[in-house]
C-alpha cells in the first residue's frame, strides 16, 4: 500500500494501536514483521515469497560466513547472497532490457533475433530491499557488523514497512541494535513524527502530485516539440516533482518510524542547493549513494589507486547507480552525466586546489550545479533518447517552430513552487529542520501543520505510486 | 558520489548530524533523530483545530453551492461492476457506452421492467471500445451487451476511463480495500470529496490570463451524481442553473470549433474506419462466447447534433459501423418516441427525463430485438426501424 492512501491511514492506525499495548517486546517486534508483511502483500501477495527468499539466503549466508574458517568458503558464502540476490533483481527488472538490448546488438551485426516478449512484473521495491538485505552479508564479509542474534531482529530489519519498498536504505548496523530492546515512541516523538509524515505527504500529494507533475507529463508526454519555455519549464517542474515525490516518501517513512520509536537516517539534505556534484551527491539520495560508495565505489579501488583507477571506478559506479533506477539505457545515461560531471570537478578541483569562490561565486555555482542537474533530468524523465533530444533542443532554442504545450497556470504553479524550494534549500543548506522549527514559533508552526493537513485533504490525492517504486 | 565535502560553511547548528555520506567504508551507527525542543502537544491541537476549521468552511462552501455528498465515479468503482460479470454474472445484460447511456439510462427503471438491473460500465467521455474489447477477451461473458455508440467518442477511440479495464485487472488488495473505505466512510459525509473540487482543479479554472499562441480548452465540469451501482443522472444544477448550463454548452462548443493541429475531416473518418476494424474483431470474439451486441445511438440535441451531423456523418461512421460488424442497432432518429426529450446542455436528459426514455428505450429493446426474436429478428446491419 502507498503512504497517501486512506488503507495506509487505517493500517497505521491499527500498527500505532497494537504497538503501543503492553506486550511483551517479542510479541510486539512480531507483530511489526506480520504488519510489514501485510503492508507488502496489499500490493502483490505472492511477491512476499521473494521477500522471504532474500531474507532468509541472507541469514544463512551470515551465518555461514561467520562459521568459515577459510577464506574461500567465505567468499562462497558472500557470492551467494550477492547472486541470489542480484540474479533476482536481474531476473525481474532487467531480464526485457537484456534481451532487447541482446536483439540490438544482434541487429547490427545483421542477425535477426527476437526473443518472445518478458512479460514479466516487476515486484515493487526489490531495488530496495535487495541492497538492504545485501548490505547485511556484505557487512559481516567485510568485518564490519556481527550478523543479528536473533532471526525475528534480523527479518524486521529487512522487512521493517516504513523503509521496505522505497527507503531510505537502511543498514543492519542502523537497525538492528533498535530491536535489541523495548521501543516505544514518547508523546514528543509521535507528535513530532505525525508532523514528519504531514511535511512529507503534503510534498507527495499537493507539490509533486497536483502541481508539478502535470506540467511534466504535459511537455514530456507529448508528441509536439517544446519551445524553449515548455521545455524549461517540463524540466524544472520534473525536478521539483522528484524531488517533492521522493524527499516526501523518505520524511513520511522517517515520521512513521519515528511515530513507532524508532529513529531512520536522513535520504536528503536540501540538494537543490549544493555547489557542485560531490556536494549535490551528500545530499540527495544521501542512503543509495552512501550504499554504491562502500559496497562499489571503494571495492572497485577508490581514490586509492591512482587517477586512472579512481575515475574507472567513479564512472563504473555511476552508470551502475543509473541503471539501478531503471532498466533502460536512458538512465544509464543520466548516471553516466553524473559521473562526467564528479569525473569534471574532480579534475578542476586538483587544478585549483587554493581556489575559494566569493559568495557571489559560490551561489553561481550553485545555479550552475542546479542548472547541469536539470539537464541530466531530462534523460531521467524522458522514455525515449528521440524525446530526452527534442527536449534538450528546446532547452537551448532549437524547436524554433514550437507551438505552446502548457497554460499559463502551469506555468505560474511550476514557477512558484520551484522558486519557493529553491530558496527553500538555500535558506536550510546548512541548517536543520529540526534547528529551524526549534527557533520557530509554535503559533506558526501549527498553522503550517494545519494548513498543510487541509492542503492535503483538499488536494484529493489519487493514491498514485511514489515514482521510486519503480526501480 | 560523495568523494569530498565541498561545502564551506560553518555550522552551528545544534541538531547538526552526520549522515552516511560523511563516514565512508565504516558500519554505520543508529541514526540520531532528536525531536525539537517544543510543545508539540500544543502544536498538534493547535494544528488539528485549525484544519478543522478549514475543512469545515470548505466543506459549508461546497454545500451552499448546491453539491451534497456522493459517490465518486472512478476507475475503482468501476471495478466494482467489471468484476460481478466475472464472480457470476457472465450472462448479465452489460452497458457499455459513454456517458449518454450512462447518464439517460436509469438502472432502477430498467429494474423495474426486466426483473434485473444491467451492469452499467459505461464512462463518461470515453470510447468503450478499450472496455469492449476486455470482455470479447473473457469467455465468462455470454450475455447482453448494449453498445453506446457517442459518434465523437466511439468513433476517435480513447478518453478519460480508457484505463479502467487494465487498472481492474491491476488493482491491488490496497486499492481494493481504499476503494470500499473511500465509497462507506467518506464519499456519503463529504461534499468536497469529488475530484471536481480538488484544489489544484479549482484553481486551475480561475480566470488565469491566456497564453498567446494555443486554444486552451476548458474541462468538462461535473455533469451527474453517481450511485454505488454506477446508476448515474445529470446533476439538477445543469438544468436549473442558467449559467450553468451555458458554461457546460460553451465547453461542448470548443469541440464543434476546428483549430489548428485537429485532426482533417478525412483523418476524423480515417480514424473512425479503425475504430470500426477495432470492433469487428471484437465482435468475432464476443459472438464465439454468445454474446448477443446491440448498438444504441441515443439523442442528442441543438449544435452538439449539428456538429455530430457534420464531423461524424451518420453513412460513413453509423451504418457503416452496423454493415461492417453484421449487428442490429437503435438509432434514435429512426424512433420517433425516442425523440423529444430535453438535452439541457445537447448532449444528457434530466432525471425525469432519462427515466421515462429508459421506460421507452427498454421498450423498444424488449420489442425489437432481445426477447422478441434476437440477432435474426432483422437483416443484419440495418438500423431496426418500427
Amino acid at each position: 500500500m502507498v503512504f497517501n492512501s486512506l488503507t495506509f491511514l487505517v493500517f497505521f492506525a491499527c500498527v500505532l494501536a497494537l504497538h503501543s499495548l503492553p506486550l511483551r517486546w517479542k510479541t510486539r517486534k512480531t507483530n511489526l514483521l506480520l504488519a510489514s508483511y501485510l503492508f507488502y502483500s496489499a500490493w502483490n501477495p505472492p511477491f512476499v515469497i521473494l521477500l522471504w527468499v532474500s531474507t532468509v539466503v541472507d541469514w544463512y549466508a551470515a551465518q555461514g560466513l561467520v562459521r568459515a574458517r577459510r577464506q574461500a568458503a567465505r567468499h562462497a558464502w558472500m557470492l551467494l547472497s550477492v547472486v541470489a540476490n542480484l540474479g533476482m533483481l536481474v531476473y525481474f527488472k532487467y531480464g526485457q532490457f537484456l534481451l532487447e538490448s541482446f536483439s540490438a546488438v544482434m541487429a547490427s551485426i545483421g542477425v535477426a533475433y527476437h526473443p518472445a516478449r518478458y512479460d514479466i512484473v516487476l515486484p515493487v521495491g526489490i531495488s530496495f530491499y535487495t541492497f538492504a538485505t545485501m548490505s547485511y552479508t556484505l557487512d559481516v564479509y567485510l568485518r564490519r557488523a556481527a550478523p543479528a542474534r536473533s532471526f525475528l531482529d534480523y527479518a524486521l530489519f529487512v522487512t521493517f514497512f516504513p523503509h521496505l519498498v522505497a527507503g531510505p536504505i537502511m543498514r543492519p548496523t542502523e537497525l538492528v541494535p533498535q530491536f535489541a530492546a523495548p521501543r516505544r515512541a514518547s508523546a514528543q516523538q509521535l507528535r513530532f513524527g505525525l508532523a514528519l509524515m504531514t511535511l512529507g505527504l503534503f510534498n507527495k500529494v499537493v507539490l509533486a502530485d497536483s502541481f508539478l507533475s502535470r506540467a511534466a507529463e504535459r511537455v514530456y508526454d507529448a508528441t509536439a516539440a517544446a519551445g524553449t519555455l515548455d521545455a524549461w519549464m517540463g524540466t524544472l517542474a520534473f525536478s521539483g516533482q522528484i524531488f517533492c515525490d521522493f524527499a516526501g516518501y523518505s520524511t513520511t517513512a522517517i515520521g512513521a518510524a519515528l511515530c513507532l520509536g524508532f529513529a531512520m537516517p536522513d535520504n536528503f539534505r536540501f540538494p537543490y542547493a549544493a555547489v557542485g556534484f560531490s556536494d549535490f551527491w551528500r545530499r540527495w539520495h544521501i542512503t543509495l549513494s552512501s550504499w554504491l560508495r562502500d559496497y562499489l565505489y571503494i571495492p572497485l579501488g577508490g581514490n586509492r589507486h591512482g587517477p586512472a583507477r579512481t575515475y574507472f571506478a567513479l564512472m563504473t559506479t555511476m552508470l551502475l547507480g543509473g541503471l539501478w533506477h531503471g532498466a533502460n539505457w536512458t538512465f544509464v545515461v543520466w548516471g553516466g552525466l553524473h559521473g562526467v560531471y564528479l569525473s569534471t570537478e574532480r579534475l578542476l578541483r586538483a587544478r585549483f586546489a587554493h581556489y575559494r569562490p566569493g559568495p557571489v561565486a559560490f551561489v553561481g555555482l550553485g545555479i550552475l550545479t542546479y542548472t547541469l542537474v536539470n539537464v541530466t533530468w531530462v534523460f531521467f524523465r524522458a522514455k525515449t533518447f528521440g524525446k530526452a533530444w527534442s527536449v534538450l533542443r528546446g532547452m537551448v532554442g532549437g524547436n524554433t517552430d514550437a507551438v505552446p504545450i502548457l497554460p499559463t497556470f502551469n506555468l505560474c504553479m511550476v514557477a512558484g513552487i520551484v522558486a519557493a524550494l529553491l530558496l527553500t534549500h538555500w535558506y536550510m543548506r546548512s541548517r536543520t529542520l529540526e534547528a529551524v522549527l526549534a527557533r520557530t514559533p509554535p503559533l506558526i508552526i501549527g498553522m503550517l501543520w494545519g494548513l498543510m493537513l487541509f492542503a492535503i485533504v483538499a488536494a484529493q490525492g489519487d493514491g498514485s505510486a511514489f515514482i521510486y517504486f519503480q526501480f | 558520489m560523495p568523494l569530498s565535502t565541498s561545502s564551506s560553511d560553518t555550522n552551528t547548528d545544534a541538531y547538526a548530524r552526520q549522515t552516511a555520506s560523511d563516514r565512508p567504508g565504516v558500519a554505520q551507527p543508529v541514526p540520531e533523530r532528536p525531536v525539537p525542543a517544543r510543545r508539540w502537544g500544543a502544536i498538534l491541537v493547535g494544528a488539528v483545530a485549525l484544519f478543522g476549521v478549514l475543512i469545515g468552511a470548505w466543506e459549508l462552501y461546497w454545500r451552499a453551492s448546491g453539491v451534497g455528498p456522493g459517490t465518486r465515479n472512478g476507475f475503482g468503482l468501476w471495478a466494482i461492476q467489471r468484476r460481478r460479470i466475472d464472480d457470476g454474472e457472465g450472462n448479465a445484460t452489460v452497458l457499455l457506452g459513454s456517458s449518454r447511456l450512462h447518464f439517460d439510462v436509469q438502472l432502477p427503471v430498467w429494474e423495474r421492467l426486466a426483473g434485473k438491473a444491467p451492469i452499467q460500465l459505461s464512462y463518461g467521455g470515453t470510447s468503450p471500445m478499450t472496455a469492449i474489447e476486455d470482455l470479447a477477451a473473457d469467455p465468462k461473458f455470454t450475455g447482453h451487451l448494449l453498445v453506446g455508440v457517442a459518434p465523437e467518442l466511439f468513433f476517435s477511440g480513447g478518453g478519460f476511463g480508457d484505463g479502467a479495464a487494465r487498472y481492474t485487472h491491476k488493482q491491488s488488495p490496497a486499492q481494493r480495500v481504499g476503494q470500499w473505505l473511500s465509497m462507506y466512510l467518506v464519499e456519503p459525509y463529504l461534499a468536497f470529496d469529488d475530484p471536481d473540487f480538488a484544489l489544484a482543479t479549482v484553481l486551475k479554472r480561475q480566470p488565469w490570463p491566456a497564453r498567446p499562441g494555443k486554444h486552451w480548452f476548458m474541462d468538462v465540469r461535473r455533469l451527474a451524481i453517481y450511485t454505488r451501482d454506477r446508476d448515474a443522472w445529470l446533476w439538477p444544477k445543469v438544468a436549473e442553473d442558467l449559467r450553468y448550463r451555458e458554461l457546460a454548452r460553451d465547453i461542448w462548443r470548443e469541440s464543434f470549433t476546428d483549430y489548428p493541429g485537429d485532426p482533417t475531416p478525412a483523418e476524423r473518418i480515417k480514424t473512425a474506419q479503425e475504430q470500426i476494424e477495432r470492433m469487428v474483431k471484437a465482435m468475432a470474439l464476443l459472438r464465439s462466447h454468445g454474446v448477443e451486441v446491440l448498438f444504441a445511438r441515443l439523442p442528442s440535441d441543438g449544435e452538439y447534433l449539428a456538429y455530430e451531423d457534420r464531423a461524424f456523418p451518420r453513412a460513413q461512421t453509423w451504418d457503416a459501423l452496423l454493415a461492417a460488424t453484421h449487428a442490429q442497432g437503435i438509432h434514435f432518429q429512426d424512433y420517433p418516441q425516442m425523440q423529444g426529450f430535453y438535452l439541457p446542455e445537447w448532449s444528457h436528459m434530466t432525471r425525469s427525463g432519462a427515466e421515462r426514455f429508459t421506460a421507452v428505450f427498454y421498450g423498444i429493446v424488449e420489442e425489437n430485438f432481445w426477447h422478441a426474436g434476437g440477432q435474426d429478428a432483422l437483416p443484419t446491419g440495418t438500423s431496426a426501424t418500427p
